[in-house]
């Protein structure tokens, strides 16, 4: 299928701007663009991997939940995408990834304790967790216009 | 990048899976197939050989976690060996080494499974 052939990649305004197909094949691109910029941003390696989880956890939820959790709702989206911007203000790292799947009502979602989950050996929902552990600000907002927006805030200085 | 791949060898009844690449969500279902595959088989003695590994996602380490389970109820396990550093920083933090054992050497592996 070439899927990631498809993903496009600019760089606006201080801003840089990927669009990928809504496909697992996507998920490995997007980490590699978000762990070099982490990089360059000056992460030290340890921070840049839990933003590469972080992300990924994001996008892997788009793909599994946003668009395919109900039929009805793929019809309206025949070629999905996720989209991500991605942009520094003074010494924070912050990513928008954004999608017209699903909503979800992501602030009221609590999913417990991620090591109590380990202890019970459950086998899933510890993505939403993961961001939160990771990463320093997480904002979901969803709306007609717009889609839902998960905006991802790590800083460089509690680095 | 590069692909993730998956080659198994057995070592008596002790089953070494080396992993490849990156354990994602997209990836992660080939190596669910590849332990169905054992257990169904009845080989509950599994140590999944991690140095070439350049990512875990949750996907897979809940995934790994539901299998180990699924190998002590048979009086097995699934360990994980050689985990590169930087994933093992990430699955220590988040607390998966509480209940997936890691080990440094092989032989130490084969060694701690009650029988080998």
């Amino acid at each position: 299928m070439g899927h990631e052939s498809n993903i496009d990649i600019k760089k606006s305004t201080g801003r840089l701007f990927v669009r990928a197909p809504v496909h697992g094949k996507s998920l490995h691109h997007i980490r590699t663009v978000i762990t070099d910029l982490a990089r360059q941003v000056g992460f030290p390696e340890d921070e840049v991997a839990k933003i590469e989880m972080a992300v990924d956890e994001a996008c892997s939820n788009i793909v599994e939940h946003a668009y395919n959790a109900d039929r009805n709702w793929t019809w309206k989206h025949p070629d999905p995408e996720i989209r991500l911007a991605i942009h520094t203000e003074a010494d924070r790292l912050i990513i928008q990834i954004a999608d017209n799947g699903k909503r979800f009502d992501f602030s009221a979602y609590r999913p417990g304790n991620i090591v109590d989950r380990i202890r019970a050996m459950r086998s899933g929902g510890y993505g939403i967790a993961i961001m939160r552990q990771f990463m320093d600000e997480v904002e979901y907002k969803s709306d007609d216009q717009n889609g839902n927006t998960l905006r991802l805030v790590k800083c460089l200085k509690k680095s | 990048m590069r692909e993730f791949r998956i080659e198994q060898e057995s070592r008596g009844n002790i089953q070494l899976i080396h992993l490849q690449g990156s354990l994602d969500m997209y990836s992660f279902p080939r190596l669910e197939s590849q332990l169905q595959t054992l257990f169904q088989q009845g080989r509950y003695y599994v140590m999944l050989d991690c140095s070439q590994l350049d990512y875990i996602g949750s996907a897979g380490l809940g995934a790994l976690i539901g299998f180990a389970k699924q190998a002590r109820d048979h009086d097995g396990d699934l360990k994980l060996l050689r985990v590169p550093e930087r994933i093992y920083k990430i699955i220590e933090l988040l607390g998966f080494t509480k209940v997936l054992q890691v080990y440094t050497t092989e032989e130490i592996a084969r060694a701690s499974f009650q029988k080998p």
